[in-house]
């Protein structure tokens, strides 16, 4: 079957990242010069401008730095997963990463909450990071 | 020059297409602008101080008071209740229906001259007294300020200083309301009331008829019409020159009439903004 909903856009910059979700890491840009850690991936770092980037591997572990319940699908491939939640997770490495909970009734969902990724493979070339209550 | 928006986003698929495809990295994990960026800030912002629906009900139906003065309005003749607020469906909790702006056919323009050559037109003109703008700019991955202090902030710096004025010299404001929540940080980082303190702030009236700052006099974008920038920025010019009718600021809503009205206007998920002091000639 098809997956139905809308697939990540892989860039030059981005690719590494979603390379690293299909091998279950969670890769981010490091700024070589001021070690900022970033996402989204870009060519030039957002602190100090630098264009040297190494890569590298986050825990996976963060805190949700805030979320929102969607009622509306506003696309038809979401329709089913209603009510769902949109988390913006902040990594203990820096970068706050979009995403989604899982594993956790609505009700419980909160701010700060610690959270754990969680892989969802969704077609053979692509894998999503998601989030769950660290326990 | 005639500043001018006019958009067919009701009748059309156009705006909600726009809106949709604005951040496609996001749609993978079924995240949608504007209201799924404006829930993320909302809920950060009941994290970080005291609001939620109990304040944001406040400004959806105060904003409906004024709109059913306003036979223009696209809500006129509904009255809103507390009730209808609080059973209204949710759409990207913990924002409901009636915390979004309308989608609207339609359209606004004002006309900006100089003073000099305004001075014979037939309709009494309005001076821009101040303005500031500040961008924090950084998409929402990357936002820290969804809670405030967002570029409202700096902006009414800038704009109070270049009107030579304080806060307190303003007697009315029009302020861009996408959302709910919108009101409620713009009218916070431009330092009306502390964070946390905007229920008490909203829930005596001051914003409505009757009341001492009143605060979107047309019903604004949520009950009014969404012309982006220019509904609250005509509606300003309008009170100023006196042609608002019902609604028109002065004896007829027992309010004061206003020399000085000062709007707002943001973009994206708070990442710019831009304020501009209007004054009566």
């Amino acid at each position: 079957m098809q997956y139905p909903k809308p697939l990540p856009q892989v860039t030059k910059d981005n690719r590494e990242f979603w390379r690293g979700c299909k091998a279950h890491e969670l890769r981010f840009q490091k700024c070589a010069l001021c070690g900022h850690v970033r996402w989204p991936a870009s060519l030039i770092c957002p602190t100090c401008h630098s264009k040297r980037t190494d890569w590298v591997v986050a825990s996976g572990k963060g805190t949700i730095y805030t979320f929102a319940v969607y009622h509306v699908a506003y696309h038809p491939g979401f329709k089913e997963d209603l009510p769902y939640v949109v988390a913006v997770v902040a990594l203990d490495e820096g970068p706050h990463l979009l995403t989604n909970i899982v594993g956790c009734p609505l009700d419980q969902v909160k701010c700060d909450m610690p959270v754990l990724v969680e892989w969802q493979d969704i077609t053979r070339e692509y894998t999503l990071p998601k989030f769950r209550p660290m326990r | 020059m005639i500043l001018s928006y006019g958009h067919n986003a009701l009748s059309t698929e156009s705006m909600r297409r726009a809106l949709l495809e604005l951040s496609p990295q996001d749609a993978v994990f079924g995240h949608f602008e504007a209201v799924g960026g404006y829930a993320l800030a909302a809920r950060r912002a009941m994290h970080t101080f005291r609001t939620g629906p109990e304040t944001w009900k406040h400004i959806a139906v105060g904003q409906r008071k004024w709109a059913n003065l306003n036979p223009a309005a696209a809500t006129a003749g509904q009255p809103l209740s507390f009730e209808e607020y609080d059973r209204s469906r949710w759409v990207a909790e913990p924002l409901r229906l009636l915390d979004c702006c309308l989608m609207t056919d339609g359209g606004r323009a004002i006309v900006l001259t100089s003073a000099e050559r305004a001075r014979d037109l037939r309709h009494p003109p309005v001076l821009i007294m101040g303005m500031g703008q500040h961008n924090p700019s950084c998409d929402i991955h990357q936002a820290t300020h969804l809670a405030g202090p967002t570029g409202a902030k700096r902006s009414i710096e800038r704009a109070l200083e270049t009107a030579g004025i304080t806060l307190s010299d303003i007697d009315a404001c029009e302020i861009y309301d996408c959302f709910t929540y919108t009101v409620e940080i713009t009218l916070q980082d431009y330092g009306f009331f502390a964070p946390g303190e905007g229920e008490e702030w909203f829930k005596d009236g001051i914003a409505e008829p009757g009341g001492s700052l009143p605060v979107n006099t047309s019903g604004g974008q949520l009950s009014e019409a969404y012309y982006m920038g220019l509904t609250p920025l005509s509606e300003a010019a309008m009170q100023l020159m006196g042609r608002c009718g019902k609604r028109q600021l002065g004896p007829e809503t027992c309010t004061k009439t206003p020399e000085i009205i000062l709007c707002s206007d943001n973009g994206a998920i708070l990442q710019t903004h831009s304020c501009v002091i209007l004054r009566r000639s």
